[in-house]
């Protein structure tokens, strides 16, 4: 699970994240979503240890990231928007790279399942320049998963994926959460993630405008109106600021 | 239309020396700037004024060639000019297509834009380009002062001739779009125009005849300037004579006037060679904007590669800007568990050249020592061991100095993916040594290789201290300890890419041109050799101590092996420190806000 106390992030005089907090339990899903240049990609990078936050802590799966970062890393994964993959590996050397970095045992009876699981066991031997957005994107989280980690974190998860590809990322990421992981996911598509968050936290000029069950948000800025979207809520509670 | 093109490519340019000046108010612009000024002012500019390179204004230099041997120049050069043109039409394997920015094809190819306007517009981009590249070849070649003339009548010379040639090639990709538009295969096209210069050259073989016969040689006079130069003068003119007997002036005539202004002597030579020349440019200008031939598809093509290309530079991904990769099995068998750090040797391995394998350190070593046995057995071949000596001297003298700045497989070319290396469960030294393992090991084993020629071929009647024992010594103490001082070396800039990643960046990034970049890479290499000299200097110090103190009491082999032991622990001990320092920088680094203005 996630702990977050307290967690700011300061560039010089410039404040990207003030004062965070929240906790995300085993099983949900929390979706952080807020304005352009909110603090969501910043939150998501000092949450996973990517940059040290300048104030407070976060517990991954019980470790501190600041003071015991290996630790915590051993229990996360991260997914850039972007995928990020070592042009010259191929999809399954990836597999071994990351394997022997987080010392995953007999990596190839895992390994070969998820690649079948992705639908990219054909590709196995392919670079990632001989592979689509959205196989790179696959392999990415293949690489993430191999580890069986217990928080993962996306960063804009479907940006860039055809319709399909959005259905099973949303199964995929549901299929996760059932199986007892932790996740936090930022994304500007409100009504997708209203399909797949349990929880949302949003986020306006670094700061926490509002956070919990989705239904405790809805009934926050509903007005007492019946079926209000998240976009909606989204709209009221930034005062009207696009994503 | 066409003054839409040269509003854009006019304000492209005002805009980039804008925008140059500019970020000069960033310090590391400025420095880099004043440091490459300094660089270019007293290393090119002032040598070659000294060295008369670049004679006073209205001034031309007095030639070195001999005028009676011009006239052979000029024939051989314009021969070299129709070798490069039959080039062009042999070498084509595709359709003809022009190089166009992503943003020009963008906004040009859908514009209400003719095509020959935009051959047009092609035409006067490349100038700009060929200018620049005629200057520099004047600069750096001494103006070609040898050949007398002046220096202008140089560049403007060069630019006729690169201008042409450019106007050639394109007009023979045009041609050779239309062959294969006709049906005419590559391989088809290749077979028929080798078929006619063979034919072309049987014809002038067959009219020359016996006019190809040498000058006899002028035998032991040869050894004086003077008998050699009456040799050349003579080869020279039976040369001129044989390529200006039969068809061959008339097919070098086009060549030879292109090349005219640049072999003129005087300005009226110059302006009368001038005009000729102009007429050749003028017929090929003439044939390429005629000629309709579609080029977008294959224009389109070459700049998604274009810009595939540059992306993998700026990225530091020289694999991936050379062509299209292949996936490669793993330089070695990486297991499951085990130092996570090895598994960025076995990465970063594979991001290199295949060659760099531990087998081929081990065929090297076995090819050095075969080599030397078998000269070593010849006493007539026994000379040659110097020269292998020398070789390794400077193999090993170039792979410590500039080693580090070639095999970049380290942080430097990772670290745009520093995101995922720090979500990895590792600190950050293990991260920083994984990183630096791969050039690490290329240069120790280029070093190690170095030190086996010298250990087997070093042998200075005039050292006698530099005995057998004592040299296997020095030899073995030197194996481990190189890798150490490969790795005090690659920290430096390792550190300056997580210190300084802007500029770091900036010199990654092949497109960032000017003299400010020039000064950058300077200041680094400079910074470089200054940290690594202060950082060997306790580990010299202290094994010149113990050797000069011990060996009276141990004896030399035992006290090169105790100094060698001190520096391995004072080298270690430098380079723990530097490691550890350079992972807490690495834990704290973010390169988003590393790189903000």
């Amino acid at each position: 699970m996630i702990e977050v106390s307290g967690l700011s992030k300061r560039y010089g005089d410039f404040t990207a994240v003030r004062d965070l907090s929240f906790t995300v339990g085993p099983g949900e899903v929390l979706g952080l979503v807020g304005p352009n240049g909110a603090g969501k990609t910043t939150s998501l990078r000092c949450l996973a240890g990517i940059i040290p936050a300048t104030t407070g802590t976060c517990l991954i799966a019980g470790h501190d990231i600041a003071a015991d970062p290996v630790a915590a890393k051993r229990a996360l994964a991260f997914f850039p928007d972007e995928p990020r993959l070592f042009d010259y590996l191929t999809v399954r050397q990836h597999l071994a790279f990351v394997a022997r970095i987080y010392g995953v045992q007999d990596h190839e009876a895992l390994a070969e399942p998820l690649l079948v699981e992705l639908e990219i066991a054909d590709k196995a031997d392919q670079l990632p320049g001989e592979l689509s957005r959205g196989m790179k994107q696959k392999l990415a989280i293949a690489c993430g998963l191999l580890h069986a980690p217990q928080v993962m974190f996306f960063d804009e998860p479907l940006t860039g994926l055809d319709p399909l590809g959005i259905r099973r990322m949303k199964d995929s990421i549901l299929q996760r959460a059932h199986a007892g992981a932790t996740i936090v996911l930022s994304s500007h598509l409100l009504h997708l993630l209203e399909e797949v968050c349990s929880h949302v936290l949003i986020l306006k000029q670094g700061e926490k405008i509002a956070g919990g069950t989705l239904a405790d948000v809805s009934a926050r800025f509903s007005n007492g109106e019946a079926n209000v979207s998240l976009e909606e809520i989204f709209l009221r509670a930034t005062g009207g600021s696009g994503t | 239309m066409i003054g839409a093109l040269f509003y854009l490519r006019l304000t492209s340019l005002k805009n980039l020396v804008l925008s140059r000046v500019r970020r000069l108010r960033q310090p590391k612009y400025l420095v880099g700037a004043l440091v490459g000024a300094a660089y270019f002012y007293f290393v090119v500019f002032q040598r070659a004024v000294h060295a008369g390179r670049l004679p006073a204004a209205g001034a031309r230099h007095p030639a070195v060639v001999p005028a009676d041997l011009l006239p052979t120049l000029v024939t051989l050069g314009a021969l070299v000019l129709l070798v490069i043109a039959a080039l062009g039409w042999i070498l084509p394997d595709g359709r003809a297509g022009l190089t166009f920015t992503e943003a020009e094809i963008a906004f040009l190819f859908p514009a209400p834009v003719r095509r020959r306007t935009l051959v047009y517009y092609k035409l006067v981009n490349s100038q700009f380009a060929i200018l620049f590249t005629s200057a520099l070849i004047t600069l750096f070649t001494g103006s070609w002062s040898f050949l007398g003339g002046h220096a202008l009548c140089h560049f403007l010379g060069w630019w006729l001739i690169l201008a042409t040639l450019n106007l050639h090639f394109m007009g023979a990709s045009f041609v050779v779009t239309r062959l294969m538009d006709n049906g005419i295969t590559p391989w088809r096209r290749r077979l028929i125009i080798l078929g006619l210069i063979v034919l072309a050259a049987g014809i002038m073989l067959a009219w020359l005849g016996r006019d190809l016969r040498a000058p006899a040689a002028p035998g032991t006079d040869l050894a004086t300037f003077q008998s050699t130069s009456g040799y050349l003068r003579a080869l020279a003119g039976r040369v001129n004579a044989v390529l200006a007997s039969g068809p061959l002036p008339w097919l070098l005539l086009p060549a030879k006037l292109v090349l005219g202004p640049f072999f003129a002597q005087d300005a009226p030579a110059f302006f009368s060679a001038l005009g000729p020349a102009l007429l050749v440019f003028a017929a090929h200008l003439l044939w390429v904007v005629r000629f309709e031939v579609s080029f977008e598809d294959a224009s389109i093509a070459k700049s998604e590669k274009r810009a595939a290309r540059v992306a993998a530079v700026r990225e530091g991904n020289w694999r991936a800007a050379r062509g299209a990769m292949k996936a490669r099995p793993g330089p070695f068998r990486l297991a499951s568990t085990g130092r996570p750090e090895l598994a960025f040797l076995w990465k970063n391995l594979l991001s290199t050249f295949p060659v760099f394998r531990p087998r081929s350190l081990a065929i090297g070593a076995v090819l050095i020592i075969a080599g030397y046995r078998w000269v070593a057995r010849d006493p007539d071949y026994r000379d040659v061991l110097p020269v292998f000596t020398v070789a390794a001297f400077i193999a090993a003298g170039y792979t410590l100095f500039l080693g580090p700045q070639l095999a970049r497989q380290d942080l430097r070319s990772d670290l745009g993916n520093s995101d995922i290396l720090k979500t990895y469960p590792l600190h950050g030294w293990q991260v920083v040594l994984g990183e630096m393992l791969t050039p690490i090991a290329i240069l120790s084993g280029v070093l190690w290789l170095a030190l086996l020629t010298l250990l087997l071929a070093f042998h200075p009647q005039s050292l006698t201290w530099l005995t057998p024992p004592v040299r296997f010594t020095l030899a073995a103490g030197l194996v481990p300890v190189l890798p150490l001082v490969c790795a005090l070396q690659l920290l430096v800039p390792n550190a300056a890419a997580l210190l300084f990643p802007a500029w770091v960046q900036t010199m990654r990034n092949r497109s960032e041109r000017g003299i400010e970049v020039v000064g950058q890479r300077i200041i680094f290499l400079a910074g470089q050799l200054l940290v690594v000299a202060l950082a060997l200097l306790p580990a010299a110090l202290g094994a010149g101590l113990l050797v000069f103190a011990t060996q009276w009491l141990i004896g030399p082999v035992a006290a090169i092996a105790f100094a060698a032991v001190a520096v391995l622990v004072i080298l270690a001990a430098e380079v723990g420190c530097g490691l550890w320092w350079l992972g807490r920088r690495f834990e704290a680094f973010d390169l988003s806000a590393e790189l903000r203005p």
